[in-house]
């Protein structure tokens, strides 16, 4: 079994994505072998009312059964828009959906902003993951009309220390990744998975080691990014480098509890 | 994306999944046993695959971390890279000629440790033109097969002309790094990042390939953060510039808009020691197993050919 805990649809404003639909996303699941995706809408990070796309996706995705047996939605909550508690019911108790991600940098708001703390509360007592991305896109090829600076990984923690016991995915590590003792203290006591996708892993085994092996699952970040490379980390594992089956699916459905 | 919703159908579908528990354990059920996956590939079979291309690493440092060489053998045994084309730039806006000899040093070093795997490629400053012809002279004669350059002067520079006629005698590349990014070189200073004020521009690259069209040059990293889109397009008609597609960023269709802007034959595997996501991304490049062919191996040996220094 294969799961990708780090898939999109929807649209890239400033670059033509190519295989950005359910159709495009499934073909590249079938060639790769991944059962189950976990997915978001892109729109959800440009639109002003996020449940547009929360809806655009649940639509998509029941529109046919092969998405529907194929894809775990994620929700694209933004805590300081009318009517977010409101979405968030919609989204997890009506249409499905397992998780949500939310955009601080995007959506112009603070990691500490009480109204994101109530979200991430909310979510734990649902006992839904709170995706947080490290990178969208590699800001050096930025648009002129994309965000100029980065989150780093230590930009994020505050959330964490804040909702201790909520779960957290910190997907496509592709930004600072340098801590200090207390903050991976911090990291390593939390209930967080990471995705495969990112660049800073460069050897996932050494990666692994230092965070814990059960904390990783394949990802792609697709189809922002190739499709491949999140696997060819586990792929090209040596037998003695660690047990390849936990990061294509085993830590993701024990985290998901699927 | 549908980029209407259909309300009648969206509530529809809200009301058919009641409690919404639609997904979760029942999915993962459905995915196993109603619509298997169709796996063209095995794990082992996307191995076999990615081992089955022949790969020369056209651009590939050593000495720019703590990683020693042994690093680089491990990635091309465990992605199967035949060669690497190493060389260690010098990374600071001062380099002098004891600067860059040092660094040429370390490669020579590397290559008499694991000959056969890895080659060199020189490092200069043409702020130095003395020099850096006769450190041309001492690393050509040691088996390095070609130049590596970074900012401390753009390619387009007149202090580049005498190296880039000896280079045309020799028959080598000259690999230069390269920028597309807003603030930096020249492209839209009004984002003005405070760095690399001489790295080089695709109109850089331009410049001189008109002015020697004779020579050869590759813009370095597509993948290295450069606006790739950008500078496949405005590279489009230098014939001999030919562009890498090393670098961290891995974006999707990246290696397949370089072959559309510039045709198969102009694009370089290289890793910039980013070895995942530059395999990676060719692997899953929507592009025919000859194309990957050529990009993997047969573009550079053909570049090396032309002076003796190919890998066949």
């Amino acid at each position: 079994m294969l799961i990708d805990v780090n898939a999109w649809v929807g649209h890239w404003p400033f670059k033509r994505l190519h295989g950005n639909t359910c159709e495009g996303l499934l073909a590249r699941m079938k060639e790769y072998g991944t059962d189950v995706s976990l997915v978001t809408n892109l729109n959800g990070i440009f639109y002003k009312n996020t449940q547009s796309a929360n809806e655009e996706l649940y639509e998509e995705v029941h529109s046919k059964k092969a998405y529907k047996d194929r894809f775990i939605p994620f929700a694209v909550i933004n805590p300081i828009y009318g009517g977010w508690k409101d979405d968030f019911e919609v989204c997890v108790k009506k249409l499905g959906m397992k998780g949500i991600r939310v955009f601080p940098n995007y959506h112009d708001y603070s990691i500490t902003e009480p109204a994101l703390l109530e979200l991430v509360k909310m979510a734990r007592d649902s006992n839904i993951p709170v995706a947080l991305t490290m990178r969208m896109v590699d800001e050096r090829q930025r648009s002129w009309m994309d965000l100029a600076t980065e989150w780093a990984i230590k930009d994020y923690l505050p959330l964490l220390q804040a909702v201790p016991d909520a779960k957290y995915m910190l997907l496509n590590l592709s930004t600072g990744v340098a801590l200090s003792a207390e903050e991976e203290a911090l990291l390593k006591k939390t209930d967080v998975l990471f995705d495969t996708s990112g660049r800073h892993i460069g050897h996932l085994a050494k990666f692994a080691q230092r965070f814990g092996e059960e904390r990783f699952a394949f990802g792609t970040h697709f189809p922002v990014l190739d499709y491949y490379t999140g696997l060819l980390r586990i792929d090209s594992l040596r037998a003695e480098e660690g047990d390849k089956e936990q990061y294509r699916c085993r830590n993701a459905q024990r985290f998901l509890g699927l | 994306m549908r980029n209407t919703i259909n309300r009648r159908n969206f509530m529809r579908n809200v009301a058919a999944s009641a409690s919404g528990m639609l997904l979760g354990n029942s999915l993962l059920a459905a995915a196993a046993e109603n619509t298997p996956a169709v796996a063209e590939k095995t794990p082992a079979d996307r191995m076999k695959q990615v081992l089955s291309y022949r790969k020369l690493d056209a651009h590939v440092h050593l000495g720019l971390s703590k990683d020693g060489p042994e690093v680089n053998v491990d990635f091309m045994e465990r992605l199967g890279i035949q060669r690497m084309f190493l060389s260690k730039p010098v990374t600071k806006p001062v380099a002098t000629p004891d600067d860059f000899r040092a660094a040429n040093d370390v490669i020579l070093k590397a290559m008499r440790q694991y000959p056969g795997k890895l080659t060199g490629m020189l490092t200069l400053n043409p702020l130095y033109p003395k020099e850096s012809l006769e450190e041309i002279k001492r690393c050509t004669g040691e088996g390095m097969i070609g130049v590596k350059v970074y900012y401390q002067v753009k390619i387009s520079d007149p202090l580049f002309y005498p190296i880039v006629e000896k280079l045309i005698d020799l028959k080598m590349i000259m690999l230069m790094h390269a920028e597309t990014t807003l603030g930096i070189a020249g492209y839209r200073m009004k984002y003005d990042r405070r760095m690399k004020p001489n790295a080089s521009r695709p109109e850089d690259f331009i410049s001189i390939a008109a002015r020697y069209p004779e020579a050869m040059f590759q813009f370095a990293h597509i993948g290295g953060g450069p606006d790739w889109e950008y500078a496949c397009k405005a590279l489009k008609h230098s014939p001999n510039v030919y562009v890498d597609t090393s670098g961290s960023n891995n974006e999707n269709n990246m290696v397949e808009f370089a072959v559309q802007q510039l045709g198969v034959d102009r694009v370089l595997f290289g890793s910039d020691n980013m070895y995942y996501q530059s395999v990676g991304k060719l692997i899953d490049a929507r592009l025919t197993d000859a194309e990957k062919r050529k990009i993997f191996f047969d573009n550079y040996n053909n570049i090396l050919k032309k002076g003796g220094y190919h890998v066949d």
